[in-house]
């Protein structure tokens, strides 16, 4: 199992060289968000790449952005101004909270790429939406066709295909998780998702298939680990505070984060009528994912994440937010109140820099001593 | 002889009540059974509501409203107990804690009416999105509509956006119609569209008078603006102005200054500190007056074709952009010719806690205004709603070095 793993532990660590070398061959696409079209990108023949902000000091970014904006944003913006993407043609984001679309327009003063696009997302999902979603849809593939993508219908297909299988084996994985069938590690899953931001689809899906191989040769129903918790909450991207977690006593068994379900659940949508357009299909499942509180209300959420506790057996929450962001301290109070009406313990930490500060570990000391243990 | 300066507006006088009679009616309508919809501001709704003889109410505005009255302190604390965070913007807290204090207290002069209506736009910043979904916890009764616009830089409208706009104000129209029992007359629409539209191009006349040396009145009277927030496409809006630039004129052709010796023309970008507009005045002493901000050109887009409805979807699609981190080329275009039309010496940067979206950008700006017009600026820490994340010490030591460094630019040290 570990060796598996090592697969896709080389693809975070190294994924900056092995970007590089790819880019001679196929030109890369860089997004922030799970809510950009990535099958679209795909099928022009850009690969799209997630950036990810990872951990370390920042001082380039505070002359072009403030220090109240998520460390995520700060983080990225920081590397990118050490060239550290100049080997992408171009970024694609969605319009999902206002640091966000601010970013990449700042980014687009800043570092110098080929092409820069964002898209207006529509909230609703109403027929109107979707018909809108299909022109906007068109308007990036306008886009790239303009710096040098091709795109056609049968290739959208293909893309779907791969991606639709990608997240249908991680879909699986999490179930098993949900069932106490899995043997990984917070942490390791946490990874394995995290790979498939920054490999080409075609081969995390391979890394992806072999694994599951692997997994299902394990029929084990594994023995508690700890305190069983659902993490609800924004973006992570180091690996480091689930490790964290799990030494201190839990056992993450569920997490709605953006970095984890909330980027490929559920695994495809649906085309209305016969033909199940692939376009349809796309649009239908960008209207229907896993919902961001960046776009959907707290009220809405909050039946979907009680379903998330149910299912994994969680009995606490600990939501994981970035500091400062927007779209998910807006919905805390809501949810808060919500759970506590469940009677579900839950505890909120902001992630200001990477991995648990020694306060942070304290506070989740006393909430395991309260509601974990016993 | 030079006249005396006066440094307020007779017109200020006439906003006080201007003000007192909007909050009025909003109760009143209430009592009298007139629909009331709770809105966020900078939107084509507005004139819908106004054609419909139905009440907007805009809790954006009255933050700044509760920030004067020193309320917003107590709201802040009670938006903070329900677990809303201080890193939120200020509007938001603001609102959550009256809705959730005061206004269930009651007892205070001034108060909003409960809403009717809910109306949530899409096409915002998150905080105006989230403060409708956390409204609609609070008043259950509300009926509710969520409306999108797409959030697409200014420079980037294409038709599927204003389609899309264009096809949700009908639907908006199809909504009230449907609650309200009010019928939408398209003839009274293309009226309110029309006193919209003069209301703009009365906007800008205004502002084109801040171009004279000495400017006319300072960014300390930028509460005129709360017409344009709230009266939008009414014959008080436009009589209110005409009134404005009536006065303006007068004082421009007279050379009629803010201050006796107008040294330093200042903008100031980003919304002002609602609590402490005072601020604004302090460059005065120093000979200097705020004479742009960033909302002088927000407020001129003009209503104009033959379809009231599409002129209204145009508008609602550029107001949002045009101020914030959307389209940071188009903004950064309007500060550099608002410094060069209105002769600016300085630039002043809120760096706004409380707002994101309008401070993003803002250092891509500064960089421009110092490249391509050799506009010197300086960055002031602060908050437009809450005061605890403003330091006066910081505002002083800034401001006073920024204006002797500009004097000394100027050779007038
Ligand atoms: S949603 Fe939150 S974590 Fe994601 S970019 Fe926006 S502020 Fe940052
Ligand atoms: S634009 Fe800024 S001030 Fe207005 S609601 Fe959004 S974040 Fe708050």
């Amino acid at each position: 199992m570990t060796e598996s793993i090592q697969a896709f532990m080389e693809w975070i660590e190294g994924y900056p060289e092995k970007h590089r070398a790819l880019s001679l061959q196929t030109p890369l696409v860089g997004y922030f968000c799970t809510y950009t079209p990535v099958e679209l990108i795909h099928a022009s023949g850009f690969i799209p790449v997630r950036i990810l902000g990872e951990s370390g000091p920042i001082q380039k970014a505070y002359t072009l952005a403030p220090s109240f904006i998520c460390p995520y944003m700060r983080r990225a913006l920081e590397k990118a101004l050490e060239g550290r993407y100049d080997y992408l043609s171009g970024m694609v984001q969605g319009y999902t909270c206002d640091v966000a679309c601010g970013l990449t327009n700042i980014w687009e003063e800043n570092i110098r790429l080929g092409f820069y696009h964002t898209l207006p997302l529509p909230y609703n999902r109403n027929p109107e939406a979707r018909a809108f979603f299909r022109s906007i849809f068109s308007e990036l593939i306008q886009k790239l066709e303009a710096h040098g993508g091709r795109f056609s219908l049968e290739a959208l297909s293909q893309s779907l295909k791969i991606y639709e299988r990608v997240r249908g084996l991680l879909a699986d994985l999490y179930e098993r998780r949900y069932q106490g069938r899995l043997m990984l590690s917070a942490k390791d899953l946490f990874s394995i998702v995290l790979a498939g931001f920054v490999a080409p689809p075609e081969t995390y899906l391979q890394l992806l298939e072999a694994l599951v191989k692997e997994v299902q040769g394990q029929e084990v129903i594994k023995a508690a680990r700890g305190f069983p918790i659902l993490i609800s909450g924004s973006l992570l991207d180091d690996p480091k505070t689930l490790e964290a977690l799990e030494d201190l006593g839990m056992d993450v068994v569920a997490d709605d984060l953006c970095t984890g379900l909330r980027s490929f659940y559920p695994p495809a949508g649906e085309g209305p009528g016969e033909k199940n357009d692939p376009l349809d299909r796309l649009t239908d499942r960008y209207l229907h994912r896993f919902p961001c509180p960046a776009r959907q209300r707290a009220r809405d959420r909050f039946p979907l994440l009680m379903d998330l506790v149910r299912h994994s057996g969680a009995g606490g929450v600990i939501f994981l937010l970035q500091k400062f962001c927007t779209p998910h301290l807006a919905d805390y109070p809501i949810l808060s109140e919500a759970f506590n009406k469940e009677g579900l313990p839950h505890i909120l930490l902001e992630i200001e820099d990477s991995g648990l500060t020694e306060a942070q570990r304290t506070r989740l000391e006393a909430f395991l001593e309260i509601h974990g243990r016993g | 002889m030079r006249p005396p300066s006066q440094k307020r507006l007779q017109a200020a006088k006439a906003l006080n009540q201007l003000v007192l009679r909007f909050y009025q009616e909003c109760l009143e309508a209430r009592a009298k059974g007139k629909p009331v919809g709770w809105m966020p501001p900078m939107n084509g709704a507005i004139e819908i509501f106004y054609a419909m003889d139905l009440q907007p109410v805009f809790p954006e505005n009255w933050s700044p409203l509760c920030a004067a009255f020193g309320y917003a302190p107590q709201n802040f604390r009670i938006a903070e107990a329900l677990g809303y965070s201080r890193d939120l913007c200020g509007y938001l807290r603001n609102i959550i804690g009256y809705v959730h204090g005061l206004m269930k207290e009651g007892g205070t002069p001034l108060a909003l009416p409960e809403p009717d209506l809910l109306l949530s736009f899409g096409g915002g910043c998150v905080p105006a999105m989230k403060i409708f979904h956390i409204l609609e916890d609070r008043f259950p009764e509300a009926r509710i509509f969520s409306a999108d616009l797409p959030q697409v830089a200014a420079e980037q409208v294409q038709d599927h956006h204003v389609r899309y706009a264009v096809s949700e104000m009908y639907r908006l129209i199809d909504f009230l119609t449907k609650t309200t029992g009010k019928k939408l007359d398209y003839d009274r629409l293309k009226e309110v569209v029309g006193l919209s539209n003069q209301a703009s191009i009365l906007w800008e006349e205004i502002m084109a008078y801040r171009r004279y040396i000495p400017s006319p009145f300072s960014a300390a009277e930028i509460g005129i603006m709360f017409v344009m927030v709230t009266r939008q496409g009414t014959r008080e809006a436009v009589d209110f102005l005409t009134q404005v630039r009536d006065e303006v004129a007068a004082r421009a052709e007279n050379k009629i200054g803010v201050i006796e010796e107008e040294q330093v023309r200042l903008f100031w970008d980003n919304i002002p500190p609602w609590y402490n507009l005072g601020l604004l005045k302090s460059f005065e002493k120093m000979n200097g007056v705020v004479v742009a901000e960033t909302y002088s050109s927000a407020w001129s887009i003009r209503l104009e074709g033959d379809d009231p409805i599409e002129a209204l979807a145009r508008k609602s699609l550029l107001s949002y952009s045009l101020v914030s981190c959307v389209s940071i080329k188009k903004r950064k275009e309007m500060v550099l010719k608002a410094c060069r039309d209105y002769v600016i010496d300085g630039v002043v940067f809120h760096r706004n806690k409380s707002c994101a979206p309008i401070t993003l950008g803002q250092m891509d700006i500064k960089r421009a205004l110092e490249e391509e017009l050799g506009i010197p600026s300086v960055i002031i820490d602060g908050d437009h709603m809450d005061e605890r994340n403003f330091s006066l010490a910081q505002f002083q030591t800034r401001t006073e070095a920024f204006m002797e460094m500009l004097k000394h630019k100027k050779g007038l040290w």
